[in-house]
């Protein structure tokens, strides 16, 4: 506040005001435009442009050997017909790929999700220990997620994995699984991994809107003698939805793009090939930079597409409560 | 309303804070055992603890310490890098925000969620011709980038917090814009420019991707070598549980004093 006094009066205390004001806003807007320039160029260079180089390679029949001689072919890596369909979305490795991609999306944030707001329910509650478990659930997304993927194939590890042993000993199962390796399970080991990983963002996300709550809407529930599961649905979940919608928007941009967790676990078992895993072995295994810079630019399509919808929807969801 | 202390919750909530940490907890049992205790039928919760493991990851040639060296290079400078260049953006935008600050923040965010393979190979191709393929220098310009919106949209909102009266009073004072950045803004911010370079730090030093890719051995990080534990050379369990306990433990360190500003950080300052 003092500062603010000390301004009013330096400003009456000079007298040609305005034409100061418009050399200090001349000078502002050029500061801004020196200020911003570099970060500006430093995204350009490392997001923007290398984007429209994917883009061209994708009409271009480029391999990584030979890129001087590549040519401009249209969109032929894209879809071609020279006696029967080619090009990415002739693939059926492809789609099986956006298929894993939304199923193991839909899955893993739908998960993480519900059991995020769980979490984060009785975290909110109070409880003996409570700042040392709060802080313990930091820890599983602070690591590196090539340790953790490392960690829980291990963990996974069919004849001397912990959790065979552990499921055995309860009487779950009575033979050990093949998690990482057998295509019906690799999937949700995958996704058993993303939740461990994700959850705890969720619940942290959720807990701190739970903490911004009025209290006097419980007090008043409490008074009433309503059920707390009814409290929960029709109170604390329309108010904590704003938040909500940013950890799944969040979660879901991260798990559509998903890589590492899937290569360390299963590398290009098709059962978990996502779409990341499929451009990227397409560009750096089989170096066909064309067909694979075609598969990247669907990717980003298909996810800018998502994102839109997805803004757009919930704008209007919250745009209904306001 | 103070809810009241219930048994029930509370093992509820350690039991969740035990599974969240068991995976930790058995790497770091299997860093102190013997590849052969690791490697039995029945896992072991009871053993003699040696340091045997951690001996050998630290040993072999040039093993643990050339991967951390490169991991601290590369986390540091480029986090350096990334706030000289967020903290002016930022400054420009929360200070002096124009018609396009909006769109700006919206299109730097934007940029975060384009897939990593998407500019693979021109960024390759650019090292290649440059020579920077498998350099530290090459790897701390990419971490740099990747780090810069989320840098940028931090700062922002801990610059946000400042009344802009001060920058008002400063300006009218007579101080020139940078002059007023240095002296009057980052002081009073910088709990948040600090919080905002270690979560930098913290994301470098995990980033995976980038450091698989474009580096062979000269300025592999941590994440090649914690990568490079395959199955094909025989018994490495436990070898790379102490690699990944000694890879782990300083972010672990780190991020217990970054708590609320990783969740800050990892919503773009949507949560404070």
């Amino acid at each position: 506040m003092a500062s603010h006094d000390t301004a009013v009066a330096g400003n009456t205390s000079r007298p040609s005001g305005r034409e100061r004001g418009t050399r200090v806003r001349r000078r502002r807007v050029r500061a801004a435009w020196i200020f911003l320039t570099p970060m500006l160029i430093g995204l350009l260079l490392v997001a923007g442009w290398p984007l429209m180089r994917t883009f061209w390679f994708s009409m271009t029949d480029a391999s990584l050997s030979q890129m001087g001689g590549a040519s401009f072919i249209g969109l032929e890596n894209y879809l071609v017909y020279d006696d029967g369909w080619y090009g990415v979305l002739a693939d059926s490795l492809w789609w099986n790929s956006v298929w894993n991609t939304l199923y193991f999306t839909v899955v893993s944030v739908g998960c993480e999700t519900v059991l995020g707001i769980i979490v984060a329910l009785v975290l909110n509650a109070n409880f003996r220990g409570r700042t040392l478990v709060r802080a313990a659930m930091l820890i599983p997304w602070a690591i590196p997620t090539i340790v953790s993927a490392k960690m829980w194939a291990w963990m996974l590890n069919d004849q001397f994995g912990i959790i065979n042993h552990i499921l055995i000993s309860l009487g779950l199962i009575d033979m050990p699984l093949a998690w990482t390796a057998n295509a019906d399970l690799s999937m949700w080991a995958v996704i058993i991994v993303d939740v461990w990983k994700a959850t705890p963002f969720v619940a942290l996300l959720v807990l701190a809107a739970l903490q911004m709550l009025p209290s006097d809407c419980y007090e008043a529930a409490r008074v009433d003698g309503i059920h707390p599961v009814r409290v929960f649905f029709k109170v604390t979940l329309p108010l904590i939805t704003p938040a909500l919608l940013v950890a799944v928007i969040f979660r879901a941009l991260d798990a559509l793009r998903v890589f590492d967790v899937i290569y360390v676990l299963t590398s290009n078992a098709s059962s978990t090939m996502t779409m990341s895993v499929y451009a990227r072995q397409q560009l750096v295994e089989f170096q066909d930079v064309g067909y694979g810079s075609a598969a990247s630019t669907l990717l980003f399509l298909i996810i800018a597409l998502i994102t839109v919808a997805y803004l757009y929807l919930g704008r209007r969801q919250l745009g209904g409560d306001s | 309303m103070e809810p009241k202390r219930s048994i029930g919750l509370a093992v509820v909530g350690w039991l969740v804070a035990l599974i969240m940490f068991f995976p930790i907890l058995w790497m770091i049992l299997t860093a102190f055992k013997t590849e052969q205790t690791a490697f039995s039928m029945t896992p072991q919760f009871i053993f003699s603890p040696t340091l045997d493991s951690f001996r050998t990851a630290l040993d072999q040639g040039a093993g643990y310490w050339h991967y951390a060296l490169n991991s601290a290079i590369t986390s540091v400078i480029s986090t350096l890098i990334g706030l000289a260049l967020a903290i002016p953006a930022a400054y420009a935008m929360a200070f002096f925000p124009s018609k396009r600050t909006d769109f700006t923040l919206v299109w730097m965010v934007s940029t975060k969620f384009i897939p990593a393979v998407g500019v693979l190979i021109p960024i390759f191709l650019v090292y290649k011709s440059l020579g920077l393929l498998d350099t530290d220098a090459g790897l701390i310009m990419l971490f740099a980038a990747m780090n810069l919106p989320i840098m940028v949209w931090m700062v922002y909102s801990y610059f946000k917090d400042i009344p802009r009266d001060i920058v008002e009073a400063a300006d009218i004072d007579g101080a020139g814009t940078l002059q007023t950045m240095v002296q009057v803004i980052l002081p009073l911010a910088l709990p948040g420019l600090a919080s905002t370079g270690l979560l930098a730090l913290i994301f470098a030093w995990n980033e995976a991707f980038w450091s698989l890719t474009m580096v062979d051995h000269n300025a592999a990080t941590l994440a090649p070598f914690i990568a490079s534990f395959k199955s094909a050379e025989g018994l490495f369990w436990a070898k790379m549980s102490a690699a990944s306990v000694l890879t782990v433990t300083p972010i672990i360190v780190l991020g217990w004093f970054a708590q609320r500003q990783m969740v800050r950080g990892l919503t773009f300052g949507a949560v404070k």
